[in-house]
């Protein structure tokens, strides 16, 4: 995805003022530069869109869940300690990537890179958390509850190693040198979708571990 | 002497003279990040695949007359063709002229990631034909065959993904791109009628999708995935959802008035509102649940969503009759095409009254209703696209579109989408009260009717890119926003005009009208 595109001329100071005509003004011009906001904007859709698909999936679960009543995961233990620790975890990386937004803004480049490597070890943290919990709840694909259980819990998987790999690139545009405290945005766009992963979880924690 | 290392090429003068190798035209097409060439991509083909899904609908009723005689709305080829009109053609026509035309309104050069709209196409392009490939084999929508079923259902979903990525891209255009001076409120109504839909498209159908991802993860057989269908996705073309197909209609009709007329809109800001109020009363997400919907406030965001839509008509009312516009089959299909968005919410009103109560209050038929919504509002939604084809092909197209084939594509789809929503409007007030011969002869005489146009309209856009065209479609109304300067003004203006902030919503008419770049704001 390209993020670089010509700043409309009156935004930039080109000191080519004594130019007369216009077409050679317009030859002077354009300067490239990186469109404000613009990876922030699409990522903010893009996790719109995933999040509707995952309250819908969290609401279909609640519902039949609702009409199965007391015999909803009769059969399953699933511990509470599990299920907390991960969501832990998933707060201590919302500091940790606030830390990256926060490191990037002030041209702290160690800082930057420490705090998206601590966010994305809580990450992988939690995907191995995940695997965890699921071994042990022992939820079967073929009993009644398992297609709508996986589909809530691995489909919010998938949207935490989405955001793992979405890190990982900014981390490496970053140092590539493309963000800066003049271009935040990759970082600012990666934290986005990691705080929706975040409070998705939330959301899972409480309607499918706590209320069981 | 052992060669170790590859010469390089610059030690041969001819290959260096020769400069990089150009790609072929095959490899132009396919791999282009040109948002011009993406949106004529999408136009070209949903054309087509409406043609196609609207004949498959024609051969459904054929075929119901041969066979039984027995009326079955349900039926899997019917309603994949409801879909296949949906989401392959009304939809991708109006992404593919936003994609085109948005980034030229907000006067940039470019739209936001070309990669990820190109690989919208596609995925689009390849979904679509999967899904036409499932309908034969039992499959599509509400199929009976679980392979043809499942590969329906999957190609639907990678569609709305598809679909939704494009609007993405659409929609951080409007937000990221614009010119200095050109805040939300100057941003011409197409571009932010996009502006609203794109949202509202990439809610629902992410709503949708986790319906297809629920169904494949369930193993259902194929009556379980025709009942994920019905309980999980079919209520995207029921009130109030389906009325964001017609979203862009809205900024459509009021950008080619404008154009027509010549005048500015004098409430600009109101007719932005009213088409952001419309498009907040076209999010259904909520009523995919039958306690959802038949409650009060189901009945009222179904009704309330006509109000923003009659205040706009009244505007261009007003525009229209200040200044006499040049009047083309441009702006007489926008026109029939707001009828079509009016009949649309007048049979969810009807739907929605005839539930308040217990039972049914005025004894309507909710399916065939149901399906009037959808026919109506992708009729419009249709007819709008085809319109605006036909007024900005100088910009799209770079050729002024043949206007007896705009009149005559334009012709067959307002007869062909509404006698089909007609149709099914009579049949949910009647309650099948048509006989069934005669329904079916209807639908399928219409459905071609539908199919003529779209092939007519994809005629017009190979005869106008081929260059062909004898006649113009429009006469010779000036562009009054920024995607007409590129074909109106001569290169000097053009860079004059880039230099300068934009203080109105018209900027092409400013300039023209003050003699120099664009007012300074005030």
């Amino acid at each position: 995805m390209s993020d670089t595109a010509t700043l409309a001329p009156a935004e930039v100071a080109t000191g080519q003022e004594s130019v007369e005509t216009p077409a050679a003004h317009a030859a002077a011009l354009p300067p490239t530069m990186p469109r404000r906001r613009e990876l922030i904007f699409g990522t903010v859709f893009v996790t719109a869109g995933v999040v509707m698909a995952m309250l819908t999936l969290i609401g279909s679960y609640i519902a039949t869940r609702d009409a199965a009543g007391a015999r909803w995961l009769a059969d399953n233990q699933i511990a509470l300690t599990q299920p907390n620790m991960q969501m832990l975890t998933m707060v201590m990386s919302v500091v940790t990537m606030q830390w990256a937004v926060w490191s990037i803004s002030r041209d702290d480049r160690y800082h930057t890179y420490l705090a998206l490597g601590v966010t994305m070890l809580l990450g992988i943290a939690f995907v191995n958390q995940s695997t965890f919990l699921f071994k042990e709840a022992g939820i079967a694909i073929t009993q009644p509850e398992g297609p709508l259980f996986y589909a809530v819990t691995i489909g919010h998987l998938a949207m935490i190693v989405a955001g793992l790999i979405f890190l990982l690139l900014m981390a490496f545009r970053t140092l590539g040198g493309q963000y800066s405290s003049r271009q935040p945005d990759g970082i600012g766009a990666a934290a986005v979708f990691w705080y929706s992963g975040v409070a998705l979880y939330a959301v899972i924690w409480f309607a499918v571990y706590i209320q069981k | 002497m052992t060669l170790t290392d590859t010469r390089s090429t610059s030690d041969n003068p001819a290959v260096a003279a020769s400069g990089p190798p150009v790609p072929s035209s095959l490899e132009r097409f396919l791999g282009t990040g040109e948002h011009q060439a993406i949106g004529r991509s999408f136009i070209l083909s949903s054309l087509l695949l409406m043609a196609l899904s609207a004949g498959t609908l024609a051969v459904g009723g054929v075929s119901a007359l041969s066979s039984t005689g027995t009326v079955d709305i349900s039926d899997s080829v019917w309603n994949s063709a409801l879909v296949g009109m949906v989401l392959m053609g009304a939809i991708p026509l109006l992404l593919g002229l936003a994609i085109c035309l948005v980034p030229m309104q907000v006067g940039s050069p470019a739209i936001a990631f070309p990669r990820a709209a190109a690989l919208s196409l596609w995925g689009w392009l390849v979904s679509a034909a999967i899904f036409a490939i499932s309908v034969p084999l039992h499959g599509g929508v509400e199929g009976t065959k679980l392979e043809g079923a499942r590969l329906g259902m999957l190609s639907m979903g990678s569609m709305m993904v598809a679909l939704s990525l494009g609007a993405v891209c659409v929609v951080t255009t409007v937000l990221s791109h614009r010119p200095v001076g050109m805040g939300l409120a100057r941003v011409p109504f197409f571009a932010w009628s996009m502006l609203v839909a794109a949202p509202i498209w990439i809610l629902t159908f992410g709503s949708t999708t986790a319906h297809v991802f629920l169904g494949q993860i369930s193993q259902a057989n194929a009556a379980g995935l025709a009942l994920r269908y019905q309980a999980g996705i079919s209520w995207f073309l029921r009130a109030p959802s389906v009325y964001m197909i017609a979203i862009p209609v809205l900024g459509i009709s009021c950008d080619l008035v404008g154009k027509a007329s010549g005048r500015r809109f004098v409430r600009y800001g109101t007719v932005q509102a009213m088409i952001a109020v419309y498009g907040v009363f076209s999010f259904g997400a909520w009523t995919q649940t039958s306690g959802g919907r038949e409650n009060i406030i189901w009945i009222t965001f179904v009704a309330l969503a006509a109000l923003p839509v009659l205040v706009v008509l009244g505007l261009i009312a007003d525009t229209l009759r200040h200044q006499k516009p040049v009047v083309s089959p441009a702006l007489v299909g926008v026109l029939f095409a707001f009828l079509m968005l009016l009949g649309g919410l007048l049979a969810g009103v009807l739907e929605a009254l005839n539930t308040t109560g217990s039972g049914t209050l005025l004894g309507f038929e909710a399916t065939g209703l149901g399906w009037a919504q959808a026919v109506f509002m992708l009729g419009a939604a249709f007819i709008a696209g085809l319109a605006a084809l036909s007024a900005w092909s100088r910009v799209v197209l770079r050729a002024s579109a043949p206007g007896a084939l705009a009149g005559t594509a334009l012709t067959a789809a307002l007869i062909g989408g509404g006698l089909l929503a007609t149709v099914f409007f009579i049949q949910g007030l009647t309650g099948f009260g048509l006989g069934a011969s005669l329904y079916e002869v209807w639908v399928a005489v219409a459905a071609a009717v539908l199919a003529l146009a779209g092939l007519l309209g994809l005629m017009m856009v190979l005869a106008t890119s081929r260059g062909s065209a004898s006649e113009s479609a429009e006469s010779s109304s000036a562009g009054l926003t920024l995607e007409w300067a590129a074909a109106e003004l001569s290169t000097e203006d053009q860079a004059l005009l880039q230099s300068a902030v934009v203080a109105s919503p018209y900027p092409l008419l400013d300039f023209r009208s003050t003699g120099e770049a664009v007012e300074e704001e005030k």
